[in-house]
């Protein structure tokens, strides 16, 4: 073997081991400032609840992009945003947030204006409720049109609560 | 013969490649820091740049065309063993020009995904993602998220490998790139000047391209 393919193996060798070790940390993602101590279990029990609100949503919004919608599966998911809504204020117990160094997109001003925050969590469970009600009529042009009252007390909560995504 | 400066990468390759870097970049660091207002425009506007550079594979200087530098797999394993003239050619060697189509690949695929990503009831939204149903544009978002690492990877790999190559092999990779000249003895000549009007017309095309994008590819969007 002369020197010069031993080095292009060292090249290929390195630099395949770099890969290997970019592999091997993706799937850790450590909060950035996490504090001494776990964090604490309420943050992701409150985090699958908020994702099984998109997922029920995005059902809906699938099956409206539909011919002929499943109305039943519509209001079924409508429900479960409904039952889901109401653990939401339960699940922000006070230095949880992201200034707590938790990995969250929680801010502070969830416990420095807190009737604002039931407020915009209740505006959800009405919205939802309202949102089945029509889903049981079955009539897609209102049902769509319904959507957006939905969405939008979704994105009330998250324009005054949630880190800014926009 | 003594050595002396010639021509190897044209200014349209060289200014591509480094805005490449600076937009890699900035797109991991826009969407790290939720900024996407800017995410979404220079995420179309580095799909443009890649467009202008497979365009300029097809119609710029020997050493930017992939018939130019693309070689099969014998090539490739010929020049692991040593069997490639470094010093009589200029441009990519038979594996630099594996890693640039990968290079390109992943950036075309992410910021293709990135186009049509998001959901418009909770936060931005590529400018395609109105074409595509919910659960498709869902799918994406979270494939577009993943690929990152896919991403970081590849520029990770490219990276390594110019300090392989400037540190082991004594050959620095990263000054051809900014000035655009390296030293070759003859008879090993550069390449000529560079087509402006042809890099002018595909600079064009790819901008209007990604406009057409940005606007949401009408009449379809």
């Amino acid at each position: 073997m002369n020197t010069s393919f031993s080095l292009r193996l060292i090249a290929a060798t390195a630099s395949l081991g770099l890969l290997a070790a970019c592999g091997g940390t993706a799937d850790e993602a450590p909060g950035e400032a996490a504090p001494a101590g776990d964090e604490p279990a309420i943050i992701d029990e409150r985090q699958s609840n908020f994702e099984g609100i998109g997922d029920s949503f995005k059902l809906i919004r699938a099956e409206l992009e539909t011919d002929t919608p499943d109305f039943a599966a519509i209001e079924g998911a409508a429900n479960d945003i409904n039952e889901r809504a109401k653990l939401i204020t339960g699940h922000f117990p006070e230095g949880t947030g992201i200034d707590a160094g938790y990995d969250t997109e929680a801010l502070e001003t969830i416990w420095q204006q807190p009737a604002e925050f039931e407020a915009a969590a209740q505006k959800l469970i009405d919205e939802s409720a309202a949102f089945a009600a029509v889903a049981a009529g079955g009539d897609k042009a209102a049902v769509a049109e319904q959507v957006k009252a939905l969405g939008g007390s979704c994105g009330n909560c998250h324009d005054q609560f949630r880190v800014d995504k926009d | 013969m003594a050595s002396r400066p010639v021509n190897v990468w044209d200014l349209p390759l060289r200014l591509t490649h480094w805005s490449f870097a600076v937009l890699v970049f900035a797109m991991w660091y826009t969407a790290e820091n939720s900024l996407w207002f800017w995410h979404t425009r220079l995420g179309v506007a580095l799909f443009a740049l890649v467009i202008f550079r497979i365009i300029w594979g097809f119609v710029g200087p020997p050493t930017a065309r992939f018939s130019g530098f693309v070689r099969g797999p014998k090539a490739v394993l010929g020049y692991l063993r040593g069997k490639y003239p470094d010093d009589q050619r200029i441009g990519h060697n038979p594996l630099g020009a594996l890693a640039v189509l990968a290079l390109l690949g992943v950036m075309l695929v992410q910021t293709s995904m990135g186009l049509f990503a998001g959901d418009p009831y909770d936060g931005a939204t590529g400018p395609l993602n109105s074409l595509v149903g919910v659960m498709t544009a869902d799918q994406l978002t979270d494939w577009h998220a993943d690929f990152l690492w896919v991403v970081l990877g590849m520029a990770g790999l490219h990276i390594t490998a110019i300090g392989v190559y400037s540190m082991i092999k004594m050959d620095d990779l990263v000054g051809p790139m900014v000035t655009g000249t390296k030293e070759m003895k003859p008879p090993v000549e550069g390449i000529a000047g560079t087509p402006w009007p042809r890099a002018i017309l595909a600079l064009a095309i790819a901008a209007g391209l990604g406009v057409w994008i940005w606007l949401g590819a009408p009449p379809l969007g």
